[in-house]
């Protein structure tokens, strides 16, 4: 076994020698596992074996990075990082890297998961479950991704760490007829708390109720919002929470520190749990990781921050470095007081949404945008799902929206699927008011 | 890259019970830079190399990858691969569409060599792009852009004799503008792509493309008049016909998508067996024919064999409106008894090959564009687009202008602000009754599979005329 440890640290000191200000090297040896399946069968089942060191380096203020796959490369990929950064440019804005020694939390990742070998049994307990719920010709598909990594990180600035990091996660869509689906997602960093029949059963739920689906009419909706579609929506605001995003002025957060820019039952954070599928007990600075609440009960309170945007921002790092620009793990809403019964209840006439794809936005600062409903779509009156639609689409805005939230349940669930809800998060049911739908004319 | 290790993976593979293998080495010398207001944030390089292998056995199919270059490697590898091919224990069995041998390389040529261009030069080609935003006289709120240069080496065998090997150089360009006036902003970006060398920034012409787009904003901002809801005529130049080619015939045409592959990440298609559209329906206008062609010289999607050995050609997807052909990889052309159109691609060793597009465009016709606009009454001028998209069955699609304008009598009067047509597959292809002379491409990253792989293409068209869409 090779001394990865050992080996990074080599690489911090081989890059100061040749002249390097400050430099992080963050070794990742990974193993991944995926069943891609589609019709009830498996289409292929995947492995990736990899290991890469990422490199980043400074030179008076100029900032490189590249990829080391091979130890034994280690010394001529200095060389040629060196070379490169030499006829770089300066970046005024470069504030350093994360400086200190830390102690990090206890990585607590299943080694079950990475010698996981077999993992067809999980794939067909989700299609089962599906087929339970919604009866024997219903065709589901979709991923099985399990993965398992060490991670060893060195930094000039003192930060100095390993850690390990565990997932598994189910998606499967189930279909009861050509136009009616549903979606479940089964998300855990341990095995123990992985129950992929959970995932089916709910995709096979709402496939079923989404039968005989008619087109529905455009205008003005409360809606009750599934944890995973939900899920989509808190990805986009705790990317727009990232000071990076503020800067490059992608974001409607710009401009609202301090101030409300949602109901007083709305607070967000991000948080890579040892519970979530972005578990890490340090960012890409060696930083811990930590709670961090950027919407507290409606008040906008942090952007989400590295080294160098914290310096720009004046303020205090928030554990959120990614490799050049900080970036969310794992968005989290606070949970309300209501079931998702009365959450159903509220509603004298809306929509249950269960899913969405395709958020695209016109202006990322102003927030407007539009992204498309899939899978169960339900029209609810006085608290009863009536009836399946489709062929709807959200055409709204992204900052409005946050301020029309009017409900959020107890219940919450952890979800992830492919870009669509990413990255992952803990969601809850939420009631939004007057939510813009439109459709094809 | 070990080609001495490609071979004996395959060797080894060979020596098992195995109805198919094939082991794709790649490896990629990566140059990143990311750019904020005209400073560089970082400039990255590396060298990600790899090889994979795809077994099939017992109708089943497994996939192993690995960036460590040994033997023993190879034999794992393998032997993970069929463990998992097997371990499927499919009830309807996998097998590949014929295909022959083929022994060749493929390079595409760089007329200015990238290696020749100091990196200092290659900054400077993205800072004189802020440069010349600063001084066009408009307020510019926020401009990032990034630039990828991707020297992409393969070699690919097959347990059937194939042996190809590929050297293809692709350029990537995307640039971001917010413009800020009377408190109000607008955001506009373009990308830019290209197989080939450095002479992809002499096509480009980023620094006056941004420039043009900045005033538009401006004039969004400032001059953009709101539509009035009501079914009209619309006039869309090349990058709307293009995205509209793209995600309502390049997507929905996709045999995989189709048979149901992408159930549940990119979704199916509005067109299956039994159902109401199929080859030979009617989907649009006689005006409207649309091609997938890998083959188009230093597009951004170019390739001549794809990544399961199948030599590239021109794909007729609808042809003078009718629904005509599929793209295929292997596994999906025998599923539907049919031959493979060479659309398997993938993105690096570490990812499987699936259907694909290339560069999909509309045709042109014959009529000017002065000709498309002067007989139209009442219509609006859709020249680009912002935000964009379309449901997972590819029929619901949206598309909202960014550079719009009114016409009236056969005259552009004023600009329109951010004017939106969502409407169907069906009924934006059927309204289409004029398409222009000449074809523009603009390029794109299109996402599918998971993980998901990101396919350089283009999109393209000439302009189109459709009557009466309704827009708001």
């Amino acid at each position: 076994m090779i001394d990865a440890m050992g080996k990074t640290e080599e690489i911090i000191k081989k890059a100061k020698a040749l002249g390097a200000d400050e430099v992080i090297a963050s070794t990742v040896f990974g193993k991944y596992r995926q069943i891609r399946f589609s019709n009830n069968q498996i289409d292929i089942t995947v492995a990736w074996n990899d290991y890469a060191t990422d490199v980043i380096l400074a030179w008076k203020k100029r900032v490189v990075a590249t990829q080391i796959h091979n130890f034994l490369e280690s010394d001529a990929s200095l060389r040629q990082l060196m070379k490169l950064v030499k006829v770089s440019e300066e970046n005024p804005t470069f504030g350093g890297f994360a400086k200190g020694t830390f102690r990090y939390a206890k990585s607590r990742a299943d080694k079950k998961i990475e010698n996981l070998e077999n993992l067809t049994d999980h794939v067909s307990a989700a299609i089962e479950a599906a087929k339970k719920e919604a009866g024997s010709k219903v065709e589901s598909g979709g991923i099985l991704f399990a993965k398992f990594e060490n991670v060893y990180l060195a930094s000039s600035e003192g930060p100095t760490g390993e850690d390990t990091r565990s997932a598994i996660e189910l998606s499967i869509r189930a279909f009861s007829e050509r136009e009616a689906s549903g979606h479940g997602v089964e998300c855990s960093s341990t095995l123990r708390k992985f129950e992929p029949s959970r995932a089916g059963a709910k995709a096979g739920e709402i496939a079923k109720m989404a039968k005989n689906p008619s087109l529905g009419d455009e205008g003005v909706y409360d809606i009750v919002f599934d944890p995973l579609i939900f899920g989509s929506l808190l990805g986009v605001w705790a990317r727009m929470a990232s000071a990076y995003s503020i800067m490059t002025r992608t974001s409607i957060f710009v401009d609202k520190l301090g101030k409300n820019v949602a109901p007083e039952i709305v607070t967000l954070k991000d948080n890579p749990a040892p519970y979530s599928l972005s578990n890490r007990v340090f960012d890409d600075e060696g930083v811990p990781t930590r709670e961090n609440t950027f919407i507290d009960h409606g008040s906008f309170k942090t952007y989400l921050h590295n080294a160098s945007t914290a310096k720009i921002f004046k303020t205090k790092r928030t554990g959120n470095a990614g490799l050049i620009v900080p970036t969310p793990w794992n968005p989290e809403m606070e949970p309300g007081d209501a079931s998702r019964e009365e959450l159903f209840k509220e509603m004298k006439r809306g929509l249950y949404l269960t899913n969405t794809w395709y958020t695209r936005f016109q202006n990322s600062a102003k927030g407007d945008f539009s992204t498309i409903p899939r899978d169960g779509i339900f029209l609810v009156e006085k608290g009863e799902i009536k009836r399946s639609l489709k062929d709807l689409r959200i055409s709204d805005n992204a900052l409005a929206m946050l301020g029309n939230i009017a409900g959020v349940s107890r219940e919450r669930q952890h979800v992830h699927w492919w870009e669509e809800a990413d990255p992952p998060s803990l969601s809850p049911y939420v009631l939004m008011k007057n939510v813009h739908i439109t459709k094809s004319k | 890259m070990e080609r001495d290790i490609i071979d004996y993976a395959l060797e080894y593979a060979q020596s098992k019970k195995v109805e198919y293998a094939e082991v794709r080495g790649q490896s990629q010398a990566l140059d990143r830079m990311v750019l904020r207001d005209g400073i560089l944030e970082a400039y990255a390089k590396a060298v990600d190399s790899g090889f994979c292998v795809r077994i099939m056995a017992n109708g089943g199919i497994g996939f192993a990858s690995t960036n460590k270059w040994s033997k023993s490697e190879a034999r794992d590898v393998v032997d993970l691969a069929l463990k998992y091919a097997g371990a499927a224990n499919r009830k309807d069995k996998l097998f590949f569409a014929k295909e022959k041998a083929v022994k060749t390389s493929w390079t595409a040529d760089q007329k200015k060599k990238i290696e020749d261009v100091p990196t200092e030069e290659r900054v400077a080609t993205l800072t004189e792009v802020n440069r010349a935003l600063a001084s066009c006289g408009v307020k510019i709120a926020a401009a990032t852009s990034q630039c990828s240069i991707n020297l992409i080496t393969k070699y690919f065998v097959n347990s059937e004799g194939s042996r190809i090997s590929s050297v293809v150089p692709k350029i990537g360009a995307y640039f971001f503008i917010a413009v800020a006036e009377s408190g109000k902003t607008e955001q506009a970006s373009e990308q830019f792509g290209y197989t080939g060398g450095w002479e992809a920034f002499d096509e480009w012409k980023i620094a006056e493309k941004m420039v043009h787009d900045a005033k538009v904003l401006r004039t969004v901002i400032t001059k953009a008049k709101a539509l009035k809801p009501e079914k009209m005529d619309l006039v869309c130049g090349p990058e709307v016909a293009g995205i509209a080619a793209h995600e309502s015939c390049g997507h929905p045409m996709e045999a995989d998508r189709i048979l149901g592959r992408e159930m549940s990440q990119a979704g199916r298609s509005f067109i299956y067996k039994g159902g109401p559209y199929w080859i030979g329906t009617r989907i649009g206008n006689d005006a409207v024919t649309v091609v997938d062609d890998p083959t188009i010289e230093n597009s951004y999607g170019y390739y001549l064999y794809d990544d399961e050995g199948v030599k590239a050609r021109p794909r007729f997807l609808y042809k003078k409106g009718v629904i005509n052909e599929f793209l295929h990889n292997r596994e999906s052309a025998a599923k539907m008894d049919t031959r493979s159109n060479g659309s398997s691609r993938s993105e690096n060793y570490d990812r499987e090959a699936i259907v694909r597009m290339a560069n999909t465009f509309v045709l042109p016709g014959e009529l000017t564009d002065e000709e498309l606009i002067e007989d139209v009454k009442y219509g609006v001028c859709m020249k680009s687009f912002t935000e964009w998209n379309i449901d997972d069955k590819r029929f619901n699609q949206r598309y909202v202008g960014r550079e719009a304008y009114m016409i009236e009598n056969g005259e552009l009067t004023h600009p329109v602000a951010r004017p939106v047509v969502e409407t169907t597959t069906q009924k934006f292809w059927t309204a289409v009754d004029g398409v222009s002379k000449k074809v523009e491409f603009d390029s794109a990253t299109c996402g599918k599979g998971d993980p998901e792989q990101g396919a350089q293409v283009y999109t393209g068209g000439p302009w189109l005329r459709l009557r009466a869409v309704f827009m708001r």
